[in-house]
Order: C-alpha cells, then sequence, then structure tokens
C-alpha cells in the first residue's frame, strides 16, 4: 500500500495531511494553550500572526485554530462514527442479501431502493429537524443517508463472489452458511469496503458541515467548520480570513479523503485482475 | 416497450407511499404535541383532548396515515404549527416554482458544460486541458457549495461590485446563484462524460468510421455521443438530486424565495407540517425526475426493454 502511495503523489500528500490534522485534532488545546470557548472581547477580529494567536480570532475573541482544530475533531469524530456504523450496518445487509438471494434478497433491496430515492441531505434534515440537533441525532442522520449505497455495492460484489470455486469448495466441504459468509464472503469485500468507506467519509464530513451552516447540525458554542463559516458570513467583507481558514480547511480534508478513496479504489481494483488473470 | 413503462410506472406508486410512511412516522414522533403548539396560550388539558380528538390523533396509527395519503394526494398538506393561518398548500405554491426554476437552470448549464467539458477531455487525452479538467472535477466534488459562494460573492459582488450579493428577480440576481448550485452536478456529468466517451472511443466501430474517412466531428456526432450518452443520461438524474439537496444552501445564502429556504425556516422553528410537506415534495419530484430518467434509458437503449 506505501509503495502504490509513493507513486501517487497527490494521495500521499493527502495521507499526510491528514495524519497531520488528526494528530493536531487531537492534541487541541494543549498544542495551543487556549479553549475553543474563552471569549476575549478586547482582542476581538484580530487578524492571523497578531499577538498570541496564530490564526487570529472571531468576532467574540475566541482563538480560530483552537477552533479550527475542535472543529476537526468534531468533523472526523461524526464522519468516523458514521461510517463505522453505515459500514456494518451496509456490509451485513449486503451480505445477507447477496448471499441468499431470492426472496430475502428482494425485499432487502426493496428497501434500500426506498432509502435511496431521498436525496441525501433530506433524510438528514428530516432526522436533525424533527428529532433535534444532537450528535447522536447528527451521527444517526449521516449514517442512514449511507448505508443504502453500501449495501447496493458490497451485494453487487457478493452476487458476483458467491459463484466462486472456493465458496462452492466451502459449501462442499460442509461448512455452515454463517462460517461461509464469516470466513469466505466478508473478508473478501473488505476492500470494496475500505475504498467506499473512506469516499463516505468525505461526503459525510460535507453533510455535516452543510448541516451545521445551515443551523440544523452541530450547536455553538461548539465549533464545526460548517458553522464556523455561517457564524462569519456577515464579516466576509471586513474580516474574509475567518471564512477562508475554515473553509479550505475543511476543502482539503474533504480533498484529502476524496484523492485517499481514490488511490485506494484504484489499489484494489488492477490487484482483483491480476488475481483473476 | 409498453410493458415495460406500465411496470416501471407503477413501481413508482409502492416507493412513494414508502416515502410517505417514513416522512409520517417521522412526524408522528416528533417531540413535542401539536396540540399544544395549536393552542398556545389557550391550552387546558380538556381543551388539549378536544383539539387532538379534532386533529384525529387518538385514531388507530393506520388510519392516520391512510388519511395522512388521501390528504397529501388532494394536496391538502394542513396548516403551518407557527403560523395556523397559512395553508401548507398555499406556501408550497408560492415558493416551489422559484425553487424548480433555480434548480432547472442549474441543471441546464451543468448538463451543457459538462458534457462539452467531459467529451473535450476524453477526445485530448492527456492534455493541459484534460489535465486542467480533471483537477476541476475533483475541486467541484470537494469543495461545499457555501465555500464557493462565498468565494463568488466575496469576488463578484464585494470587490468587483459586478452582480447583487442576494435577492432574487432581476436577470443579474440569477446569475451567481445558478452557477453556485450548478457546480457539484457540473463535475459528476464532467467526470462521467469524460469516462463514457472515453470508453466509446475505444470501441471498433469507432475506429471504422475513422478509418473510413469520417472527420472527427462526424464520428463524434453521429457515433460518439450517442452511444456515450445513456450513463450521462443517468447522472443527469443524479445531478437533479444534487441541485435539489444544493439548493438549501444556496436558497439560504443568496436570500431565495424558494421551497428550500422556507423548509430550513420551518427547522428552526420546529413548524413540523411544512418539514414533512417540504420533504415529501422534494422526494418525489425527485422519484419522478428517477422515473423520467429511467424510461428516456429505456428509449434511447433497446436492449433494456423487457
Amino acid at each position: 500500500m506505501l509503495r502504490a502511495l509513493g507513486r501517487d503523489w497527490p494521495a500521499a500528500c493527502a495521507a499526510a495531511f491528514l495524519l497531520l490534522l488528526v494528530l493536531a485534532a487531537l492534541a487541541g488545546s494543549r498544542l495551543t494553550g487556549f479553549t475553543y470557548d474563552h471569549q476575549d472581547l478586547d482582542h476581538a477580529f484580530s487578524g492571523p500572526g497578531t499577538g498570541r494567536w496564530w490564526l487570529g480570532t472571531d468576532q467574540y475573541g475566541r482563538d480560530l485554530l483552537t477552533r479550527i482544530l475542535y472543529g476537526g475533531r468534531v468533523s472526523l469524530a461524526v464522519g468516523v462514527a458514521a461510517v463505522a456504523a453505515e459500514s456494518v450496518l451496509g456490509v451485513a445487509w449486503g451480505t445477507v442479501a447477496g448471499f441468499y438471494g431470492g426472496r430475502l434478497d428482494s425485499v432487502l433491496m426493496r428497501i434500500v431502493d426506498l432509502l435511496i430515492a431521498f436525496p441525501s441531505l433530506l433524510l438528514a434534515v428530516l432526522v436533525t429537524g424533527i428529532f433535534g440537533p444532537s450528535l447522536v441525532n447528527i451521527v444517526l442522520a449521516l449514517t442512514m443517508t449511507a448505508w443504502p449505497g453500501m449495501a447496493r455495492t458490497i451485494r453487487s460484489e457478493v452476487v458476483a463472489l458467491r459463484e466462486r470455486d472456493y465458496v462452492e469448495a466451502a459449501r462442499a466441504l460442509g461448512a455452515s452458511p454463517a462460517r461461509m459468509l464469516l470466513r469466505h464472503l466478508v473478508p473478501n469485500v473488505v476492500h470494496l469496503l475500505a475504498a467506499r468507506a473512506t469516499l463516505d467519509v468525505s461526503a459525510l464530513i460535507l453533510t455535516e458541515a452543510t448541516l451545521s451552516f445551515i443551523g440544523i447540525g452541530v450547536q455553538p458554542p461548539r465549533p464545526s467548520w460548517g458553522l464556523m463559516i455561517s457564524e462569519s458570513f456577515q464579516s466576509l467583507q471586513s474580516h474574509p480570513y475567518l471564512v477562508i481558514v475554515p473553509a479550505a480547511v475543511l476543502s482539503g480534508t474533504v480533498l484529502s479523503f476524496n484523492l485517499l478513496g481514490e488511490a485506494i479504489a484504484e489499489w484494489v481494483d488492477p490487484k482483483l485482475r491480476r488475481r483473476t488473470a | 416497450m409498453i410493458g415495460f413503462l406500465t411496470y416501471r410506472i407503477a413501481l413508482t406508486v409502492p416507493l412513494l407511499l414508502g416515502a410517505a410512511l417514513l416522512i409520517f412516522l417521522a412526524g408522528h414522533y416528533a417531540p413535542g404535541d401539536p396540540a399544544q403548539v395549536l393552542l398556545g396560550d389557550h391550552y387546558t388539558p380538556a381543551a388539549a383532548a378536544h383539539m387532538r380528538h379534532e386533529l384525529g390523533l387518538d385514531r388507530p396509527l393506520a388510519v392516520q396515515f391512510v388519511a395522512y395519503v388521501v390528504h397529501a394526494a388532494a394536496f391538502d398538506f394542513g396548516v403551518s404549527y407557527v403560523n395556523p393561518a397559512r395553508h401548507v398548500r398555499d406556501i408550497v405554491r408560492q415558493t416551489l416554482p422559484t425553487s424548480v426554476r433555480l434548480a432547472a437552470l442549474a441543471v441546464l448549464l451543468a448538463t451543457l458544460l459538462g458534457v462539452t467539458l467531459g467529451a473535450s477531455a476524453a477526445v485530448f487525452p492527456r492534455s493541459p486541458a484534460d489535465r486542467l479538467i480533471q483537477i476541476g472535477v475533483i475541486a467541484g466534488l470537494s469543495v461545499p457549495s457555501f465555500v464557493t459562494a462565498a468565494l463568488l460573492v466575496l469576488l463578484f459582488a464585494l470587490r468587483w461590485r459586478l452582480l447583487p450579493v442576494a435577492g432574487w428577480g432581476t436577470p443579474q440576481a440569477y446569475v451567481l446563484p445558478v452557477i453556485v448550485l450548478a457546480v457539484a452536478p457540473l463535475a459528476y456529468i464532467t467526470r462521467i462524460s469524460r469516462a463514457s466517451v472515453r470508453q466509446v472511443m475505444t470501441e471498433d466501430y469507432v475506429r471504422t468510421a475513422r478509418s473510413k474517412g469520417l472527420r472527427t466531428r462526424a464520428v463524434l456526432l453521429r457515433h460518439v455521443l450517442r452511444n456515450a450518452a445513456l450513463p450521462i443520461v443517468t447522472t443527469v438524474g443524479m445531478a437533479f438530486g444534487y441541485a435539489i439537496t444544493g439548493a438549501f444552501v444556496v436558497e439560504v445564502v443568496f436570500n431565495i424565495p424558494g421551497m428550500a429556504r422556507v423548509a430550513v425556516d420551518a427547522i428552526l422553528q420546529r413548524d413540523y407540517a411544512v418539514i414533512q410537506t417540504a420533504v415529501l415534495v422534494y422526494t418525489t419530484l425527485f422519484v419522478a425526475i428517477n422515473l423520467a430518467v429511467d424510461l428516456s434509458y429505456a428509449v434511447l437503449n433497446p436492449r433494456v426493454r423487457f
């Protein structure tokens, strides 16, 4: 994998950026010395590089860098949690549907088709708009948005895989369906899962940012990059850095996950082709 | 062919019913008591019980759902919880055309520009234009719409004062919202167009046409585009989905009186009737568009009809 990254330098940069981001986000306050909600109204709107604030302060005098890092914590945590949940659900659903086929497959996939009929943001809006924008609800909403797509992808792969020789051999040796599922099918969809999950992280981080921007995502004073952008929108002309910095970090993170996900998808594909060739 | 058409259209009915069920359940299990909300200051337990009976909330769930569907089919969505004088139906009627116009313009721009860019990138592979377009696609997919909106507003409205910052009605006011809304669909359509045209250009019949001596332009128009059109048409359907979800941000940022903006206000005010109806209307729109896309797919690709 590292060798594949070495050849594809945009993806390598992306991976490095994400690693840096995760480490910095985990360090948070210990790195900058401020908390994300500490207000210093005497020094509101200081530009980047002035005084103790490396990136400046916002309209309430809160350190921008700290808020960016904590916003990173929120976005990454929400994104990863949602992707973990949707992966488990999607893989389980898709594997069972693909493996058993027949009527079970039909029923399971009809439900998936129903959920895919909703444009993704709309489902999230329905959940957080009606049940309230707590962090748990946000993760729930994002999971509901993403798992049908994963289920569909995994099911297609399982349908192709169940005709393979090793599955037939396992069945001939007397393996129970559960054993066949767990030991043979699931490990062989993991590569597809990895590629898809990485791309889903970028999509879900984007959705969470959009929800927070509209006002039905993460609530103040907890920072989220989308929320920070919407809070600073009125100061766009006077203090553009308050919008530009979170926007750049958000775009960079989403871009990095996209590049990484595509690199994984490519790495996985020729490997498959080589195996069956 | 007619059989396939009826089958496909018949499939949308359970889909819409399922969507309505989900939306109905979300509204039913929503926190808060509608009777309390509607009574406001005049709340007494007796009045609330009476109001609940009037609203039909003490009937069995299945009956309530059927009533909901029947009313919705007759375009009766009840009254707004926040402003009981306004019928939700009227709110929808006043704001939906604006949203549809905005989305249609954005998708039109995205399709025309996207197919052109994608096809150009495919016809000149690995050229600087191709690389630039590829980078543009990834950027368009990664940068959120409110960021592009902020950037464009900063440059074109605030610094250079060429276009208005927000609003709706004058032709100049259309420009920035349509462009911002078109970015995500444009990126997807360009990517699919490029992949599809590239794939078709490797086919044998293209080589045959070229070796017959047909000029590249004739080859492109008559053979390549017609065969590459299929996945692109499907993506246009998806593009509408992106336009619908993107509208939530664009209408809020540019203060456009469309249904998405109304929905966002309703969410912030906990106006469940409006939220439910907005989601229902948008989903129905989305399902209808996907149906149109699937049907046109059958028209374009004779192999698909059962």
